[in-house]
C-alpha cells in the first residue's frame, strides 16, 4: 500500500486480507436470485405432485377431474333404459358384446352383484362406460346385519367405498338392499325391522354425500307385493331426498301374474302412494316354457305403455331355472322384434 | 486524487467558505500558504514541497455515485417485482369485484348500457377511477395484467420513497428506506392484487415527494401540485384520507430549515384549504352517493367483532420490526443530525433537534394510525393491506435507522444486513400466508361453468368471484351471495336475511348453489340441512379446497 504523505511516498506493509474472489460473490449473487425465481408459492401439494391439465380429463387439485360428473340428466332419460345381468360383464365386456349380437341392441344398464364387504372395482364402471352403458350394483348386505350398519359398523368400508366412486367419476347406480319387503334375505322382513333398514339406507347415503360421491343414482328395490300381503312398502322407504329411483323385481311365472298390470300394477299403485319418482324394473325375466315369447312381448308392451317407468332390466342367468333369453329361440326372436323399437336403448354417454 | 480529471468536484470557483465541500476547519498561521484549505483541489504545487490532500475522496456528487446508487435501487425493484410475481391464486373476492364493476362501467361509457348494481354508495373508493383503469387493461392483458398495473404501482411508490428519503435525509438512507419498504409483506402482496391499495399508496407517495422536492426553493405554487394528487388518492380509495394531515404537516417541516416559520405556516395553511376545495368540489359534482359511501364504508364505518388485541398482534407481526427500525432511526436521529462521512461537512441550518423529533415522530406515528383506527373499529377487514400504508411514511426513519446501523464507513455492514434478511424473510413468509387467504377457486369456476343456463339464478357464498370468471355469458342479476339478499315469495312477501334464503330454497328459486363455510359459516349450515332434506335439491360435488386458514369443501347443489 502507498501513501503520500509530506515526508514523500511511503511503502506500509499491510496485512493480506483473504478475498472472496469475485465469480464467486457473482455464483452466490446469481443463487440467490434464482431461489426467488424458484420459490413458488404455489399450496404444497399441488406442487409435489406436478399436476397438469390436457389429454383425457383435466386433472385439478389432488388428482381429481376438474369437474365433477352430474347425472341429473340420466334420471329421467328421453327413451327407455333396455338393461341386462350378464353372466361376467362388466368384468368383461365380451358377454355384452355377445347379447347385443342376439338382441340386435346395444344394452345400456349392465347388472351386476356385489357382497357388503367387497371392494369398489372401478374396471366395471369403466367397461360399463365403454360400452354406452350405466353399470347397476346391487348391493348385498349379507354381514353385518341391516341393525349395525345403521349403528356406523360398516362406516369406514362405507366411506372408502364412497371415496373410490367418487374418484371414479363415473355414473354409477347403486341398488342396496332389493327385495327387502321378502322373507328371503337376512336384510328382509325375516331378521330386519322396516325402521332399522331406513336407518342404514339413510346413514350409507350421508357418507356417500359427507364424501362428495354424487355421481351415484340411488335405486330403492321392493319386489312385487304380489305374495307379500304382510309387508307394506312405505315403512321401507328412505325419503325422496335419498332415492332416485324406484326399482321394481317381479318376475312372470307359471303360476304367478302373466300380464303387465296384473304382474306390476299393485306394485307401482302402492308406492304411487308415497312417491313419485321414475319406476325401473329392476330385475325380471320370463320362466321358461311355452308362454315365455308372449312374457317377452308384454313385458315390452307394458314398459312402452307405461310413461313413468324408464325402462327394464333383464335377469340373463341360469339360477333355480334358466331365464336366459338365449335358450329359448321364439323368445329370443320376440325379444329382438321388441328391442327393435326405437323407443327402447340409447346411449348414455349422448345424454 | 490531485488537481482535475473526471472525478474532480464542481465547485463554484472560488471555494470558499460557504462552499458546502470547504471544511470549517482553517488552516492557522505558520503552514505553507501553498497549501489550500479545502480537498487538494488547490492549484498545481510549485516544485518541492507536495501538497496534503484534505481527505482521499470526495463527497461530491458525481456520476459513478448516482448510477452506482441507481444500480442498487434497480436491483431493488427487481427484487420487490420477483418477490410479489411469485404469489400465486385465482381472483379474491375484491379484486373479482372492482374488476367487475369496472367492465360494467366501461360498458356504461362505450356503449351506454346502463351500469347498473348502484355500486357507488357502497364502495369505499370511487368506482370511474381505478376501476375502470383496471377493467381496461383487464380487458386487453387479463387479471395478470391487472394484477401487473399494481406492481407498477408499488414499483413507483418504492422509486419515490428512495427519493423523497434522498432528499430528506442522504443517499444511503434513502436506499435503506426503499430496500425496507420493498420487502414488507403488505408491499409484496398489493404489488400483485388488483385492487386500488396500490394505486392509492403510489398516489400518496408521489404528494409526500413533491411536498419534499419542493421544500429547498421552489414558489409555493409548486408545492400546491400536491393538492391535486392527494384529492386523486383520497377518491381513488376514501381511507386516505386519513393520511392527508401527514402529507400537510410533512409539507411544513420539510420547508422549515429552508423558509423558516414563514414558509411552515403558508404551507400548513394554503396545501389543506386547496385540497379541501377540490375535495368538496369534487364530492359536489358527483353527489350524494359519494357522501354516504365515504360514510358507510370509511368515515362512520360499521363496527365489528374482532378482538383488539388480536388485531395489535397481527399488526406486530406484520409491521412490527419495521416501526422498531423506524423507531431507532427517530431516536438516532434526534441525537445527531449528521448523516455523512464526510469530514466538517457544514449542518444545514433550522434542523435542530426539536424539527428532527418532529419529524420522526410525524412519520412513525403516521404508521400507528390505520392500525388504532382498525382496532378502534374492532374489524381486521383489510387490516394487512392498511399496515402497508402507515409504513410508507415511516420507511424515511426506517432508512435512516438502517444506515445510523451500519455506521460511519460501512462499519457493520452485516446489523443492516441482518435486520434486512429478516425483513425479507417476515415479507415473503407473509405476504404468501395471505394471498393464499383465499382458496383457489378453479375447479368450483369449472363446475359452475358446466351448470351454466339461460336465465338460471346462482347463489354462491362469494359470488363476485365466479361473476367475474363467468361475466362473458352471464349477467350481474343471476348472482347472488349469502352476504345480504331480499326476496319476494309468491305471496308478495319481502323476506331478507335467512328467512329469504330459506323461502327461496323450498320454492327451487335457484339452480345452483354454492356454500364453503368461509364466510356465513352459520347460514351455510342451516342452508346445507334444508337442502338435505328438501328433495328440490340434489348434491352434484363436494370440492376440497385449502387456504391459510386450513381446509375446507365448495358443497355445490343443484336443483332437481
Amino acid at each position: 500500500m502507498r501513501t503520500v504523505s509530506r515526508l514523500g511516498t511511503l511503502r506500509v506493509p499491510r496485512p493480506r486480507a483473504r478475498r472472496v474472489s469475485r465469480p464467486l460473490i457473482g455464483l452466490l449473487l446469481v443463487g440467490l436470485l434464482g431461489s426467488f425465481l424458484g420459490c413458488s408459492s404455489r399450496p404444497i401439494d399441488q406442487r409435489s405432485r406436478g399436476a397438469t391439465d390436457g389429454g383425457g380429463s383435466p386433472e385439478g387439485q389432488s388428482g381429481e377431474a376438474l369437474v365433477p360428473f352430474d347425472v341429473r340428466p340420466l334420471l329421467k332419460p328421453p327413451r327407455k333404459y333396455l338393461g341386462a345381468a350378464l353372466d361376467g360383464a362388466p368384468e368383461s365386456l365380451a358377454p355384452v358384446r355377445d347379447f347385443a349380437a342376439r338382441i340386435g341392441k346395444q344394452p345400456n344398464l349392465l347388472e351386476y352383484y356385489l357382497e357388503w364387504g367387497g371392494g369398489f372395482d372401478p374396471r366395471r364402471v369403466r367397461n360399463a362406460r365403454a360400452a354406452s352403458a350405466l353399470p347397476v350394483m346391487v348391493w348385498e348386505p349379507f354381514e353385518p346385519s341391516i341393525a349395525d350398519i345403521a349403528d356406523g359398523a360398516s362406516d369406514a368400508y362405507t366411506r372408502k367405498f364412497a371415496t373410490a366412486v367418487r374418484t371414479a367419476n363415473l355414473p354409477v347406480v347403486i341398488s342396496f338392499g332389493h327385495e327387502m319387503n321378502g322373507h328371503w334375505y337376512p336384510w328382509g322382513t325375516e331378521a330386519t325391522d322396516p325402521a332399522d333398514f331406513v336407518r342404514a339406507w339413510r346413514r350409507i347415503h350421508d357418507i356417500f354425500q359427507d364424501v362428495g360421491a354424487a355421481n351415484v343414482i340411488w335405486v330403492w328395490s321392493p319386489n312385487v307385493i304380489n305374495y307379500l300381503p304382510d309387508a307394506p312398502l312405505e315403512p321401507f322407504y328412505p325419503g325422496d331426498s335419498y332415492v332416485d329411483w324406484i326399482g321394481v323385481v317381479g318376475y312372470y311365472t307359471d303360476s304367478g301374474a302373466s300380464t303387465f298390470p296384473t304382474l306390476f300394477g299393485p306394485t307401482t299403485a302402492a308406492v304411487r302412494r308415497f312417491t313419485r319418482k321414475p319406476i325401473l324394473i329392476a330385475e325380471t325375466a320370463a320362466e321358461p316354457g311355452p308362454r315365455k315369447r308372449r312374457d317377452v312381448a308384454d313385458l315390452f308392451a307394458g314398459v312402452a305403455a307405461s310413461p313413468d317407468v324408464i325402462g327394464f332390466i333383464w335377469f340373463d342367468h341360469h339360477k333355480r331355472a334358466d331365464w336366459r333369453i338365449g335358450s329359448d329361440p321364439s323368445a329370443l326372436a320376440e325379444f329382438k322384434r321388441g328391442a327393435a323399437n326405437g323407443l327402447f336403448g340409447f346411449d348414455v354417454k349422448q345424454i | 486524487m490531485t488537481g482535475g480529471g473526471r472525478f474532480a468536484a464542481k465547485r463554484n470557483g472560488r471555494g470558499e467558505v460557504g462552499d458546502p465541500w470547504s471544511p470549517a476547519v482553517e488552516f492557522g498561521p505558520g503552514v505553507d500558504p501553498r497549501l489550500q484549505p479545502g480537498q487538494g483541489h488547490a492549484a498545481p504545487p510549485s516544485a518541492g514541497l507536495p501538497w496534503i490532500p484534505q481527505s482521499g475522496w470526495t463527497a461530491a456528487p458525481s456520476w459513478r455515485r448516482t448510477w452506482v446508487s441507481r444500480a442498487i435501487l434497480l436491483g431493488i425493484l427487481v427484487v420487490q417485482a420477483l418477490l410479489s410475481l411469485r404469489l400465486r391464486n385465482t381472483a379474491f373476492e375484491d379484486e373479482a369485484l372492482y374488476l367487475y364493476v369496472g367492465h360494467l362501467q366501461l360498458d356504461q361509457f362505450l356503449d351506454g348500457t346502463p351500469g347498473s348494481l348502484g355500486f357507488t354508495a357502497s364502495f369505499s373508493g370511487s368506482p370511474v377511477l381505478y376501476p375502470v383503469l383496471a377493467a381496461t387493461v383487464e380487458s386487453i392483458f387479463g387479471l395478470a395484467g391487472a394484477r401487473a398495473l399494481s406492481l407498477v404501482f408499488m414499483l413507483g411508490a418504492t422509486v419515490l420513497l428512495y427519493s423523497l428519503t434522498r432528499l430528506l435525509f442522504n443517499e444511503r438512507a434513502g436506499l435503506c428506506a426503499a430496500a425496507a419498504f420493498a420487502t414488507t409483506q403488505s408491499t409484496l402482496f398489493l404489488g400483485n392484487f388488483a385492487t386500488y391499495d396500490a394505486a392509492a399508496i403510489f398516489l400518496l407517495a408521489l404528494a409526500a415527494w413533491i411536498v419534499v422536492r419542493t421544500a429547498p426553493n421552489s414558489a409555493i405554487l409548486a408545492c400546491l401540485l400536491a393538492a391535486p394528487v392527494a384529492a386523486l388518492a383520497v377518491a381513488v380509495k376514501y381511507a386516505a384520507l386519513m393520511f392527508l394531515p401527514t402529507v400537510v404537516m410533512l409539507a411544513a417541516l420539510a420547508v422549515f430549515p429552508h423558509r423558516g416559520w414563514g414558509g411552515l405556516v403558508l404551507r400548513s395553511i394554503l396545501l389543506p384549504a386547496v385540497t379541501a376545495a377540490i375535495l368538496a368540489g369534487a364530492l359536489a359534482l358527483a353527489g350524494d352517493n359519494y357522501l354516504h359511501a365515504v360514510r358507510v364504508t370509511t368515515t362512520a364505518r360499521a363496527v365489528g367483532n374482532a378482538d383488539p388485541l388480536e388485531l395489535l398482534l397481527d399488526c406486530l407481526e406484520w409491521g412490527g420490526g419495521f416501526l422498531a427500525l423506524a423507531l431507532l432511526g427517530t431516536v438516532s436521529y434526534a441525537r445527531r443530525e449528521g448523516m455523512g462521512e464526510v469530514p466538517g461537512l457544514r449542518q444545514a441550518a433550522n434542523r435542530g433537534r426539536r424539527w428532527r423529533l418532529a419529524l420522526g415522530l410525524l412519520l412513525c406515528g403516521t404508521a400507528l394510525l390505520a392500525p388504532a383506527y382498525q382496532m378502534h373499529l374492532h374489524t381486521g377487514v383489510s387490516l394487512h393491506k392498511h399496515v402497508g400504508y402507515g409504513l410508507l411514511f415511516a420507511a424515511p426513519m426506517a432508512g435512516v435507522g438502517m444506515s445510523r446501523l451500519v455506521g460511519a464507513h460501512f462499519r457493520y455492514p452485516q446489523l443492516a444486513i441482518l435486520i434486512w434478511v429478516t425483513l425479507l424473510t417476515l415479507g415473503m413468509t407473509q405476504s404468501q400466508n395471505r394471498y393464499h387467504a383465499w382458496a383457489d377457486s378453479t375447479r368450483m369456476i369449472a363446475t359452475l361453468e358446466s351448470q351454466l343456463k339461460p336465465g338460471g339464478r346462482y347463489l354462491v357464498e362469494a359470488s363476485s368471484v365466479p361473476r367475474y370468471y363467468l361475466r362473458a355469458e352471464t349477467t350481474a342479476d343471476q348472482w347472488a351471495s349469502t352476504y345480504a339478499m331480499t326476496y319476494t315469495d309468491r305471496t308478495g312477501r319481502r323476506l331478507s336475511g335467512e328467512r329469504a334464503y330459506r323461502a327461496a330454497i323450498g320454492a327451487a328459486y335457484f339452480d345452483v348453489i354454492v356454500l364453503d363455510r368461509t364466510v356465513t359459516r352459520e347460514l351455510d349450515d342451516k342452508l346445507v340441512q334444508q337442502l338435505g332434506t328438501n328433495g328440490n335439491y340434489r348434491l352434484l360435488a363436494k370440492l376440497p379446497y385449502r387456504n391459510s386458514h386450513g381446509s375446507g369443501y365448495y358443497q355445490i347443489w343443484v336443483k332437481r
